[in-house]
């Protein structure tokens, strides 16, 4: 419940309801009642965080133990920050309404590299020392986990300590031990180097790093008693795993309004570009009759009526059609509406597409992510044009008019060439639509060509790889926009000074800190909006701080040198990764992990998809 | 199939959401409810509910009613009044059930509770600003519509109205011509009062009652 301060402020900003709190099954304690406070921080706004399954998952968990009350936390618009510091109110969590300096941890989840300044300003608006270092008492304690803390070295001075891996465990592990030292009256060093000894915890403050002369890191240690790699924790058994009845049900419109299944984790496919395709290993998937029943209990506790199926690539869901048959049992009877999304162009049958289509409508998106067959090879993608076009044409047979697809450009060994390949993978489906004999009647088609700009990313077997320079990728922006000759065919870009920076934090090291910082005193936020983003504050930064944001994006780094996130263990080894990127030089591609195991190290978990029978093999 | 009237008070938080929002909310409850509400017949059905009198986002709505048709016309009003609360947000509260008397397009009055506040202006000088406002023979207004900035004169829709001073705040209790046609919206007021005084209140805003045209409550 928010104060009567804030409720001053609420009609002078847009979309006030983001910031009140009191939706249905929001959860509601006692505060002297719980021993502790966990503040739940999301670094984006509130329709983007709401989104996110991840923090349902864990707020609804972490709810259920009785002596831990949690609660969300999102980062105010630009309006509402201007009020919040123009009135004194600090930065507060929607079911309490009190301020994030009241809790006894601050987590947050880091789902892109843009939000870290998010983060930092959060922890600025709400009273909170950004530094690790000058938080010093046993409280506030800062904790972030997420993809991106695969890489946590660029915000390495202001985070305590990070979740590696899947969290449903390990967080619970941490706070246990957190309510233990309090009790003991232990410092908060000696919580750290505790928690130091949980699997899937990374403490940065007890490493040291030392660099060689030419800026590579030289040596990596660690110091009272902290392992020298951190493993990632991960839920061996997904239909024992827990999952929430219910979610917090928004009373503004959020980016994804819908009840969301998780149906499986990790991925099959192995593309090289794709960092969640290596980090979320092995595959490990839930029953249909688990999914079936969580389903229905979602859509029955928070009334939503429809419902997304959520995967890395819902095709490759090994009963997806059983599952969809269970589905659709009840969903018609109960007017809900199952959408798939992450559908694979080899992925969508007639089946599929009858079971989707018994409910709702919606657009169709295809990733083919490179134009020419040969960059496709490249990025292991190991989907073929004619494999495209069937799905088209079954698709544009079945009603759709039209089609999305989505591209990469600045892929490793790309040519002008594969680049114009993508204007003319766009033609092809609309000569498609034109040659398919059952088409929408006297309906136009449209397609949708959009080009994003590869950033190479840890844990992947491009890991090595320079990102195109800023003009470069501008000029292959412009080669699409100049192979495109038909006027049914919309092309869209994203801004390649985003993904510059994106490229620099992603593969960035602890010297980043000291500008994160620095942009934090600067009042940066909302980077990943365009309305807020400026590259060129951003490079006077870095030119103060004495970096070269072109050390970490643009350049081709050697096998041997020692990566900065080096110490912490995914699974999947680096001689794998290796083994891929050269085999991407070589266009040559590797077969999915139902085909033929590959022997990415994923199998040491003992679960999952390295451990199913193979029925394709003779 | 039954036309019934759902009758609902929204405050605390929900007094920060809008129309839109109300509107989405409210299907989501009725869908959740399980009540045997008529649903739309098209491709993506939903329950199909409408509202008399849409509220302003920030105002408090202390007797708002939302329509709907009910499939089973003997299905118990008290089973709608607690289902639905058990599917609604906290700041949204059924209080009653009855039968549609009369149709939605009747409403032709809204009466309103207007509380000015601000922390350098004592309530009095507020109260005399307001008494001087509406006083005036007519109260002009610059109002941005689709078709450009036009001149508007709000004095023909006050009603009666009185002035209060409280301990931290000037009350307005109002009466407003409302509907499709000629809708006053006390908000106009407060931009009026900030015309004439310079100076923005923080308004705390409540809607009570709506009537029809020959001021009988709507029912």
């Amino acid at each position: 419940m928010v104060g009567k301060e804030v409720e001053r402020l609420l009609l002078k900003v847009q979309k006030p309801g983001r910031y009140v709190g009191g939706e249905l099954n929001s959860v509601i304690k006692d505060k002297r009642k719980v021993d502790l406070r966990f503040a739940f921080c999301f670094p984006d706004t509130y329709e983007v965080g709401m989104s996110h399954l991840g923090m349902k998952i864990l707020y609804s968990l972490f709810n259920s133990v009785e002596y831990i009350w949690c609660e969300r936390v999102f980062a105010p618009w630009v309006d509402m920050e201007e009020e919040m510091i123009k009135h004194g109110i600090p930065l507060y969590a929607l079911e309490s309404g009190d301020p994030i300096s009241d809790f006894d941890f601050i987590g947050f989840t880091l789902q892109y590299e843009l939000s870290y300044t998010n983060m930092l300003n959060m922890l600025k608006l709400g009273g909170v020392p950004v530094k690790s270092a000058d938080r010093t008492e046993l409280k506030n304690i800062v904790v972030a986990g997420g993809p991106c803390a695969c890489n946590p070295e660029p915000v390495a001075d202001f985070i305590d300590l990070f979740f590696i891996g899947e969290g449903e465990e390990v967080d619970l592990e941490v706070m246990e031990l957190f309510r233990k030292c309090r009790a003991e009256g232990k410092s908060k060093a000696e919580f750290l180097r505790l928690s130091a000894n949980i699997e899937g915890v990374y403490v940065p403050s007890l490493y040291d790093v030392e660099y060689n002369e030419d800026g590579t890191i030289k040596s990596f240690v660690p110091k009272d008693g902290a392992p020298a790699v951190i493993r990632k924790r991960l839920m061996k058994k997904m239909d024992e795993s827990f999952y929430p009845d219910n979610f917090v049900v928004p009373l503004v419109e959020i980016v994804h309004d819908r009840a969301v299944q998780e149906i499986f984790r990790g991925c099959i496919r192995g593309c090289r570009f794709c960092q969640a395709g290596f980090i979320y290993r092995p595959v490990r998937e839930k029953s249909p009759d688990t999914i079936n029943s969580q389903c229905r209990a979602l859509c029955q506790n928070t009334g939503y009526d429809e419902v997304s199926l959520s995967s890395l690539s819902s095709s490759d869901y090994s009963r997806i059609v059983p599952l969809l048959e269970k589905l659709t049992s009840w969903t018609g009877e109960e007017k809900v509406s199952i959408s798939l999304p992450s559908l694979r162009v080899d992925g969508f049958t007639d089946e599929i597409m009858n079971k989707i289509k018994t409910v709702r409508k919606s657009g169709l998106t295809f990733a083919p992510e490179a134009g020419s067959q040969r960059m496709r090879d490249v990025i292991n993608k190991n989907v073929r044009q004619d494999e495209l076009m069937n799905t088209c044409a079954t698709a544009f047979a079945g009603g759709w008019t039209t089609v999305k697809l989505y591209f990469m450009i600045g892929l490793p060994t790309e040519t002008m060439d594969d680049v114009a390949d993508i204007a003319n993978l766009g033609q092809a489906v609309v000569d498609t639509y034109y040659r398919t004999p059952n088409r929408a009647k006297g309906k136009s088609v449209r397609v949708t060509v959009s080009a994003s700009s590869f950033v190479p990313k840890p844990f992947t077997p491009f890991q090595w790889e320079p990102q195109d320079t800023i003009p470069v990728l501008h000029e292959k922006q412009q080669h699409i926009k100049d192979s495109i000759t038909s006027k049914k065919i919309q092309f869209n870009y994203h801004d390649a000074d985003t993904s510059y920076l994106e490229a620099v934090f992603a593969r960035g090291d602890r010297r980043l800190c000291k500008a994160m910082e620095l942009a934090c005193e600067r009042g940066f936020h909302f980077d990943g909006w365009n309305d807020c983003f400026s590259l060129e504050k951003w490079l006077e930064i870095f030119d103060e701080c004495g970096i070269d944001p072109a050390f970490y994006a643009n350049r081709r780094r050697s096998f041997d040198e020692i990566l900065p996130w080096d110490h912490i263990d995914y699974g999947v080894t680096k001689s794998f990764l290796k083994k891929e990127c050269e085999r991407a030089y070589n266009s040559q591609t590797t077969p999915h992990c139902r085909l033929k195991c590959s022997g990415c190290g994923a199998a040491k978990y003992g679960e999952g998809v390295c451990f199913e029978k193979r029925e394709n093999l003779v | 199939m039954k036309n019934v009237r759902i009758w609902f008070k929204k405050d605390y938080e929900c007094r920060y959401i809008s129309h839109l929002d109300l509107n989405r909310t409210m299907l989501r409850a009725l869908h959740k409810s399980r009540i045997p509400i008529w649903h739309t017949e098209g491709f993506n059905p939903h329950p199909f509910a409408t509202f008399p009198l849409p509220l302003s986002l920030g105002f408090r709505g202390v007797n708002e009613c939302m329509d709907v048709k009910l499939e089973q016309d003997d299905y118990s009003f008290e089973e709608i009044i607690s289902k639905l609360n058990e599917c609604l947000p906290r700041g949204i509260r059924v209080f009653d059930v009855t039968e549609a008397v009369m149709k939605a397009g009747k409403v032709a009055y809204a009466s309103f509770t207007v509380r000015l506040s601000d922390p350098n202006t004592p309530s009095k000088t507020i109260c005399l600003q307001l008494e001087e406002l509406l006083s005036q023979p007519s109260i002009e207004l610059q109002k941005k519509s689709k078709k450009g900035i036009k001149t508007v004169d709000i004095k023909p829709g006050i009603r009666e109205y009185s002035v209060k001073e409280n301990f931290d705040d000037a009350q307005l209790d109002i009466m407003l011509s409302a509907g499709s046609s000629n809708n006053v919206n006390p908000s106009l007021i407060i931009d009026a009062l900030r015309n004439a005084a310079g100076v923005e209140y923080y308004a705390d805003i409540t809607r009570n009652d709506l009537f029809n045209s020959d001021m009988e409550p709507f029912r």
